[in-house]
Parts: structure tokens; sequence; C-alpha cells
């Protein structure tokens, strides 16, 4: 019997909120969190619509304590805000000490503060803080620096699946009997790098994003950073203040079939929910909810929706994309949905995919168009499909009061 | 008020489902959140629910959640003083 692992801990900050409670909000309102670019420096400003936490980097200093005359970045400010309500959220500075990790997903680590001094960097070649911490380990260790953990700290980069293979890790790292808790999760703060990466590629829809639509033109991106808090069983048995959802699936498949673009059937995303209902030991029919990858790119949805198909027939749960409300976080996405996913369990409510109007002529299913109350929600499956076809799927169980 | 004090303590255990919790249990004046009930953050959202349900009453704003929620007198206060009659 593996050992069973409990999430006992949320915190997150996005575009639709700075805390747990004011996202809950947010989604119950349908109140999205994408808007003209008012905080990065880049020429798509007034162009491309993207969601933005709604605080400049000296409010972000204020939330958190550091000085603002230290080198950290956005990314690491938003990694420590949402990590920290976490580990409050599980009261774990009251608790009995156990070996305790932190994985942290990001892709930008210090590069948006490496934006901004890079070209007087080039001009002198004296040493400048901001430049150091250019790499992506950089904002784990300030998360960890700033929650007091010493011990096992790692960071996946694994473009949009990155969040969501954090936990997976975690929950492997609790069931083999190396770790009792992990802080696992994501942050990504906006850059000018990766908007110019993604308009480059031209995929950055100029509306704001609408999945699964028959007239979607590409991703909203977003910034924010999702933690949660997993533990064993038995570490939660003993003193935890609340079990708030058990960790009950998850699977990653990685198809390799581009760079950038997924397969026409579907295949890694087929794999890797089809992995992560093994794990749980469910049946397709026992999913109440699919929170998909749904990034409103010509290619992901239609590739989803058929991996969708493949795996559920004729039985399709509903099924949201909540990146209308924040944008597309990329490497914070999995923990991000992660925690919509487990939100949904908690109030046994299903959360619309905003901005769809138009059925994808190639798919028999349609999203969830409105906010679903009052609904029977135990299983959820969370899909986060990353760039080289890293797909991972992620699937919660709603706890009885036990 | 009296009387929508303990209507609403039923409501709350009821829509919370807190099953091991009697109405006697709850003092009307302790905080609902933290030390006192200990409900968590995202608990509020089950209150606003609670008061579009039952009451008809709207609330969009977070921060006006956390006085209103601070505890069944200020609930009961806040439905006293917003119910359309």
């Amino acid at each position: 019997m593996p050992v069973r692992v409990f999430v006992t801990g949320l915190g997150i900050i996005s575009g639709i909120g700075k805390d747990l409670n004011e996202h809950v909000t947010s989604l119950y309102h349908s109140r999205p969190g994408i808007s003209d670019i008012r905080f990065l420096d880049t020429h798509l400003k007034g162009e491309i619509p993207v969601s933005e936490v709604k605080c400049s980097d000296e409010e972000l200093f204020g939330m958190t304590g550091v000085s603002s005359h230290e080198a950290y970045s956005r990314n690491s400010l938003l990694g420590i805000i949402a990590a920290r309500e976490a580990w409050d959220h599980a009261k774990l500075g009251t608790r009995k000490k156990r070996r305790t990790g932190l994985i942290s997903a990001t892709t930008v680590g210090g590069m948006d503060q490496c934006e901004k001094y890079y070209q007087e960097f080039l001009k002198g070649d004296s040493y400048n803080d901001f430049i150091e911490i250019y790499d992506c380990a950089d904002s784990t260790e300030k998360i960890a620096r700033q929650l007091g953990i010493t011990g096992f700290r790692t960071t996946i980069s694994t473009a949009c699946s990155s969040a969501a293979n954090a936990i997976l890790f975690g929950a492997r790292l609790i069931r083999d009997g190396y770790l009792d808790r992990v802080v696992a999760g994501g942050t990504e703060s906006l850059t000018i790098f990766h908007m110019n990466g993604f308009n480059a590629l031209k995929i950055l829809d100029k509306q704001p994003c609408r999945p699964f639509d028959a007239n979607r033109s590409g991703i909203t991106l977003g910034e924010g950073a999702a933690y949660i808090i997993i533990e064993s069983e038995e570490a939660a048995r003993e003193d935890a203040p609340e079990f708030i959802a058990e960790l009950a699936g998850y699977g990653n498949a990685c198809e390799a079939f581009h760079q950038t673009a997924s397969s026409p059937d579907g295949q890694g995303a087929w794999l890797a929910m089809k992995k992560a209902l093994e794990t749980a030991g469910i049946e397709p029919g026992q999913i109440d909810y699919i929170n998909a990858h749904g990034t409103g790119t010509d290619n992901n949805d239609l590739s989803e929706g058929i991996a969708i198909q493949r795996l559920f027939g004729e039985h399709i749960p509903p099924v949201s994309s909540t990146k209308p409300f924040t944008g597309h976080t990329t490497s914070a996405a999995g923990s991000t949905e992660a925690i919509l996913s487990i939100l949904s369990l908690k109030h046994q409510m299903i959360w619309p995919n905003l901005n769809f109007r138009d059925p994808m002529p190639e798919l028999s299913f349609t999203p969830v168009k409105e906010l679903i109350t009052d609904v029977p929600v135990n299983y959820v499956m969370s899909n986060s499909f990353g760039f080289g076809g890293n797909d991972t799927s992620l699937i919660f169980k709603k706890v009885k009061q036990e | 008020m009296e009387e929508l004090i303990s209507k609403l303590k039923q409501e709350v255990i009821q829509q919370l489902n807190l099953e091991d919790i009697k109405p006697e249990d709850i003092d009307s004046d302790s905080p609902l959140f933290g030390e006192g009930l200990g409900l968590d953050s995202i608990d509020a959202l089950e209150l606003i629910v609670l008061l579009e349900k039952n009451y008809g009453l709207k609330i969009e704003d977070p921060k006006d959640g956390k006085k209103i929620f601070h505890s069944i007198r200020t609930m009961a206060e806040y439905i006293t003083e917003h119910k359309k009659s």
C-alpha cells in the first residue's frame, strides 16, 4: 500500500488576487485578471493584454518585508508571498519539525531584474548584484531562505508543465520515504524575454485568450506564484490543522514530437492522463471535472481535446480552462491550476471557461461556460503540458471529514 | 437580532459542514477565522454564498468580507442593515 499524500496548505498570488481568499471570490464572481500591460516595461504595451499581479515591485517588497536594497527579483518576491501563505496555512511554523523540502518551478529565476540592469552592466564591467541572480535556482534559494528551509531544495524547469512536475516530484519523494513534507509549486513573473519569445512564435492573442473556441487565436500570458504543502499521511495525521485534499494520482509523459507543438493525436497528453488515473486507481468515469491545460492556441486545444476524447470516450466530464482568469502563468501554471482544482473540490463548484463562444468543429465536447455550483466534485484532474511535449496530469481527491 | 444570530449559527454550521460543532458552541462575538471558530480564509466563499442564497446580499469585494465576516454578530448586523424588507 503506497504512502498517501495529503495537501495541507495552499498559497497563491496571480492576476486575480493576492491571496487565496481573493482568488475564490474572483472565481466565484467570474472576474478575470487580464488587462492592458501596466507594470512590465515593453514595446508590446497597449498591443497585447496580459494578466499581471496588480502590484509594483516596491509593493511586493513591502508585502514580503524584504529590503528593496537586496537583490531579489520580482519572480522571487511573488514566490515568497505564495510559499509563505501556504506555509502559514498549514501552520508549519508551530508544528513538529519534520524532513521538509522545497521544490520550486520557474524559468524566469532572476531574469526580470537582469533585463533592467543588463545594458548598464555592459557599459561598465563592474560587479552587479542583479546580474548575479540570473539563474533559475536563485528564486528557489531566496524562497528557502525566507521560509528557513535548509533541507532538500531543487528547481524544476520543464516549460509549462514545470510546477505540476514539482508537485509530482514532491509526492514521489514523500512516497519513497525521502521526505515527510514538501513545499511544491512554482513562480513566474512576466519578463520582456518571454513576452518577446512567445510573440516571435506568433501565438499571443491580441484579445484575452479564448480556449477551446473555434476562433481562438493564442495565449494570454500571465504571472504569479502558487505553492501547496504536501505531506505523508503519517505527518498530516499527527498535527495538520486540516486535510484540504488528497493528491491521489499523477502521470508524466514526454512525447518529444516537436520543440513547441503537440502531436495531432495528443499522445503525450493521453499517456499522462492515463498514468494519472492508474496511480489514483480509478476509472475515467470517476473524474468529475478536468481543469484543462487549454492555452487558447490552435495546436494545444485541438491536441488536448482529442486526447480527452480518446481517453473519456462518450462520457466526458465538465472541462474548463481557467487561463482566461489568470492568463498562462507558464512555469507557475501547473501549481496555480492545481490550487484552482483543489478549490473546486473544497467548494463543490466548477469554474467557467470564460470567453468561450463557438464550439470547435473537430471536438465532440464544449467547455463549461458558466459557474456551476452545488455539484458533487470528488475527483479533479489538472493538466499541464509543456514545450517539448513534456506533459503532466495530476488528480486531486476530496477528503471526507476525518 | 438574537433570533437572527441563532439562525445564522445554524446556517453557518450547515454551509460549512461543521459536523462536530453545535450552535451553542459558537460565541456570537468570537472571531470566525483564526483562533475563534478556526475557519480559514477560503471558507469565506462559503459565507459569501450563504448571504447570497439565504439573504440575497452580494459581497463582491473580499476586503468588505473581512469586516462583515468577523463574527456571527457582525454578520447579523450587516444583514439587518442591508436586507431589503
